[in-house]
């Protein structure tokens, strides 16, 4: 039973994590070994970072890496801040069509982003942000499905505490900042590390949002890598590290939180 | 705080605005004046230099134009492009191949450029066809780079297998043939790498479309004939098991890893084998493409809405001209669209090297080259005819069936468009 549990275990760890040994071990591979053998060999024999280096010579590799921190950090931003106060708002302030208010941000988890790209283009564009950064990151500032977590934790709080501040005389905003949101820190994490990754994963919306190649952001600038006519895997694979990279230092920086938050949203009900 | 930040952003946008509006004053549209956005197609950082010589030539030509360059990655851009038509913000030229063109063009987004103008005198007849398409009248774009298919052979696999890699397959029935050869002497190494799709009905003379262009009517015997006899080359192993897979990645990257013996691939092919798998250097040897060789064409395009047409129209024909076709010729193996460029010997001398036969190989070709996928079949209707033809091959379904249901649901999304 064991040995079949981490049989298992090994299985799902392969091809989770081939791909991304694969492209680690192409981006090192030197010019003078192949990429495709027919066993995969994952050790580069003449092992080199020059692709690395090709990365930043081909494209302003810098610049779209800064880029892509903005939105990353204007997502980020937005989603703790709004959807902390929208998700309390529904969980524990009582007004007229709360219910209403929770039935639409459901709704909108169910279409898929790329049905309505076309209409939150022209949005964008009518605010005179198409081509910005903001632009870019605008739609993702609340997303509905971080709205959902926070609300879920700040509902898990007991009413008992807030009744008591009430009674201290502790106004609304009192209540969200001293009260409840230091007991939701593990869900706040948790949608930090989600808008981060959602804005620094994301390639359609900022390709269609952006025109102007310096304001690209990485992902999608990291295209310029395979051309018309010529792709040279190596210096892909590279280039998909370089974003690769800092999603990873962020969630393993995370992690302890990470866990922690999302026990804290589910368990308690 | 809701209000506020929705107060912000308007009082942003309409600042925005503001400063946009400025140079709003429209010239004289006949003058070649003002200055435009250029749109390419994946082509720098690789051909930046190129590109900023083409316009710089021509700001030097017609003084007080300017040409802004904007250059689309590769993926995703017939998003990007429709996204650009249904905002109205095309850029002025743009770099669009025929099936991103065809649906612009339905919607009158660009310039009919056969307009008081003999395209067929500048440009080769198959160029300026690619962007004539059935139910609109004229030619919505400039034919700029042709290229075609080669076929790639693996020497080692031949001469291994008992085949000549002097006399490869030359015809798709060979084809069938040799692979029969290959799979008696080596059991495990196989010479067909693909399964056949739409190109393959034309090859073999079937039509594809109804004369109208509004229905398809490919689901023929002998298309179903043409699907049974790759059903049977893949029962009896000739195929690799993964081309039906929907993980197949092309037939270039089993021909990489050695896995199949056959490829085809662009003039440019060979250089991105031999990059990927040095192994592969001096063991590939090119021949003219099966049958009938296909015919790429990009184009450039005209935006209908242009703010500055006379300079949009100019400047479309100055980067397809002959000279500057040539120039970007020589940088990397394309061909011209210009009659003229016939001329050049460049494009037709084989200088000894592989990648020098696959040029002049490839540009004796281009006289008998024909568009082998018809525009109306688009991307979806490509996956969906290969899905239905993998049942066929595998032999989950009678040939005819899964061309019927193929064309059945091709002609609803057809209807739709």
């Amino acid at each position: 039973m064991k040995t079949l549990r981490y049989f298992l275990l090994a299985f799902v760890l392969i091809i989770t994590v081939g791909p991304f040994v694969w492209q680690l071990s192409t981006s090192l591979k030197g010019a003078g070994e192949d990429i495709y053998t027919q066993t995969p060999s994952f050790i580069p024999h003449q092992p080199t970072l020059n692709n690395y280096a090709k990365v930043a010579d081909a494209i302003p590799v810098w610049r779209y890496i800064g880029n892509s921190l903005v939105v990353a950090a204007l997502t980020v931003g937005g989603n703790i801040v709004f959807a902390t106060m929208a998700g309390y708002a529904i969980a524990r302030l009582k007004f007229r069509g709360r219910s209403v208010v929770l039935g639409l941000f459901l709704s909108t988890l169910v279409l898929p982003g790329e049905v309505t790209i076309v209409s939150q283009y022209v949005t964008v564009r009518d605010f005179g942000l198409a081509d910005t950064l903001l632009g870019v990151a605008l739609p993702g500032m609340v997303a509905a499905l971080n709205v959902l977590l926070m609300y879920n934790a700040f509902r898990a709080l007991p009413q008992e505490i807030d009744e008591a501040a009430i009674v201290d005389g502790a106004t609304v905003p009192q209540r969200l900042l001293r009260v409840s949101l230091p007991a939701v820190r593990g869900t706040l994490a948790v949608v930090a590390i989600f808008a981060f990754i959602q804005a620094w994963d994301d390639f359609l919306w900022p390709l269609i949002v952006l025109t102007s190649p310096e304001q690209y952001t990485l992902t999608v600038g990291l295209q310029y890598l395979s051309g018309t006519f010529t792709q040279d895997q190596r210096l892909i694979a590279a280039g998909t590290m370089i974003a690769f990279i800092p999603i990873a230092i962020l969630f393993s920086a995370l992690q302890r939180y990470f866990f922690k938050g999302v026990e804290e949203g589910g368990v308690k009900g | 705080m809701r209000i506020r930040l929705a107060a912000a952003v308007t009082a942003l946008a309409l600042s925005l605005t503001a400063c946009g509006s400025g140079s709003s004053d429209s010239a004289d549209s006949d003058k070649i004046t003002g200055t435009i956005t250029l749109q390419t197609w994946a082509l720098t950082p690789k051909f930046t230099d190129y590109l900023n010589e083409v316009i710089a030539g021509f700001t030097a030509k017609y003084p007080g134009t300017g040409v802004k360059l904007l250059d689309q990655p590769g993926d995703g851009y017939s998003e990007k492009v429709l996204a650009q038509a249904s905002s109205n913000t095309l850029p002025d030229v743009i770099n669009l191949p025929p099936d991103f063109a065809l649906p612009l063009a339905k919607q009158k987004l660009l310039v009919d450029v056969s307009k008081g103008d003999d395209l067929s005198k500048t440009y080769v007849q198959g160029g300026v066809d690619a962007y004539k398409f059935t139910g609109v009248d004229g030619v919505y774009g400039y034919p700029w780079y042709l290229n075609t298919d080669l076929d790639y052979w693996n020497v080692k696999q031949f001469s291994d297998c008992g085949l000549d890699a002097n006399t490869p397959p030359a015809t798709t029935q060979e084809l069938f043939t040799q692979a029969a050869a290959m799979k008696a002497k080596c059991p495990d190494n196989f010479l067909m790498s693909r399964k056949p799709d739409v190109s393959d009905f034309v090859r073999a003379g079937i039509k594809i479309t109804s004369d109208d262009g509004k229905q398809f009517v490919f689901n023929t015997d002998q298309a179903a004939a043409l699907v049974d006899q790759y059903r049977d080359a893949y029962a009896k192993g000739y195929l690799p098991p993964s081309v039906l897979n929907s993980d197949y990645q092309g037939n270039s990257k089993l021909f990489t890893q050695g896995k199949v013996a056959w490829t085809t691939g662009g003039a440019t092919g060979l250089a991105d084998f031999e990059r990927d798998n040095p192994s592969l250097k001096g063991q590939v040897t090119v021949s003219k493409a099966l049958d009938t060789p296909p015919l790429y064409v990009q184009g450039v395009s005209v935006s209908a809405k242009s703010k500055y047409p006379a300079t949009a129209k100019a400047f479309a024909q100055w980067i397809t001209n002959a000279d500057n076709q040539n120039k970007f010729g020589h940088l990397v193996n394309v061909f011209p669209s210009t009659i003229s460029s016939a001329s050049d010997s460049y494009f037709g001398s084989d200088d000894g090297t592989p990648a020098g036969k696959a040029r002049a190989l490839a540009f004796g070709e281009l006289k008998d080259a024909k568009n082998l996928i018809p525009y109306e079949v688009n991307a979806d209707m490509q996956k969906l005819l290969d899905q239905q033809i993998a049942l066929a091959v595998k032999g989950d379904e009678p040939s005819r069936k899964a061309l019927d249901d193929a064309v059945a649901k091709m002609n609803q999304m057809l209807s739709r468009q």
